[in-house]
């Protein structure tokens, strides 16, 4: 992996990490805040600016792509290489979240 | 016949957190924007007053205005303008939840200020150094012998001085972020 997107990309902000881990299943960036705001039980509510800047950066980095637009929301998806970023952003939490149950 | 009025507000190219601060209290006292014109007078129309909150964002690479749009609208946001590279977005306090802005964590706000400062603020430092810091010198040199050099040089005194604040407020709203995301 490219030394760019490890230096951007790990570790990375909650909102990235979230929208990664919505994209593993196609979806348009209203519908990310959806699902968020779900999973979270409404504590994370991803806002407009930051998710289309998410997603720009994101896409250009080649961490997503861009399948379709549909009522002019455009459908991006996971690629292989944010795939790898978000396995081993997974790795660290788990790190984190086991360390922090031993000792808290 | 709608009231309205017309009302020329500065703000330097960084400035765009009091700008959306003017706006609100603006609208609390019954006037909402309607649209700016020549980038410093601010059209108004007379509304029952609410509290409303503004938001500026500054996108760079846009290729799809209506689904860039979509997005905010999707998530309650009104679109209004957009106005030297600033899109101008507001959104009643009456339907938030909570605070709320179109920015949720200061590394976006940080690449925000980034995308200003790669597109806005290095033409205007290159404009500073090349152009306005000799002119200045150069009047001021003149000043003396030329009445013309003379009003010149103040001219340029305020445009060095408009600079000088566009670069401070800017690097202090960037170091205020920076600062933020290393205490998170």
């Amino acid at each position: 992996m490219d030394q760019h997107i490890k230096k951007i990309y790990v570790p990375m902000t909650e909102t990235g990490f979230y929208i990664l881990l919505c994209l593993r299943e196609p979806n348009h960036g209203y519908g990310i805040v959806q699902m968020v705001k779900e999973m979270t039980e409404g504590a994370i509510i991803l806002t407009p600016g930051t998710m289309y800047g998410s997603l720009s950066k994101m896409e250009k980095d080649q961490l997503i792509t861009f399948i379709r637009e549909e009522n002019k929301r455009k459908i991006y998806q996971i690629t292989p290489l944010g795939e790898e970023v978000l396995a081993i952003e997974a790795k660290r939490i788990e790190r984190l979240y086991r360390n922090m149950k031993e000792r808290f | 016949m709608k009231q309205t009025k017309k009302q020329f507000k500065y703000f330097s190219l960084a400035q765009y957190k009091q700008e959306q601060d003017y706006l609100q209290k603006m609208h609390r006292n019954g006037w909402k924007l309607t649209h700016i014109s020549c980038l410093s007078v601010y059209h108004f129309e007379k509304c029952t007053p609410e509290d409303v909150v503004y938001q500026l964002d500054f996108q760079t690479e846009v290729m799809d205005q209506s689904e860039y749009i979509q997005m905010f609208q999707d998530c309650g946001w009104e679109y209004l303008l957009d106005c030297v590279g600033y899109s101008y977005f507001r959104k009643p306090v009456a339907e938030m939840d909570g605070p709320e802005e179109i920015f949720c964590d200061d590394e976006s706000r940080l690449d925000m200020m980034r995308r200003i400062y790669k597109k806005r603020m290095v033409p205007l430092i290159i404009m500073f150094f090349c152009c306005i810091v000799p002119q200045l010198l150069r009047t001021i040199a003149n000043a003396k012998e030329s009445s013309l050099d003379r009003s010149l040089s103040i001219l340029f005194v305020v445009a060095f001085m408009l600079y000088i604040v566009s670069f401070v407020t800017f690097g202090i709203q960037f170091f205020q972020y920076k600062r933020g995301i290393k205490r998170g």
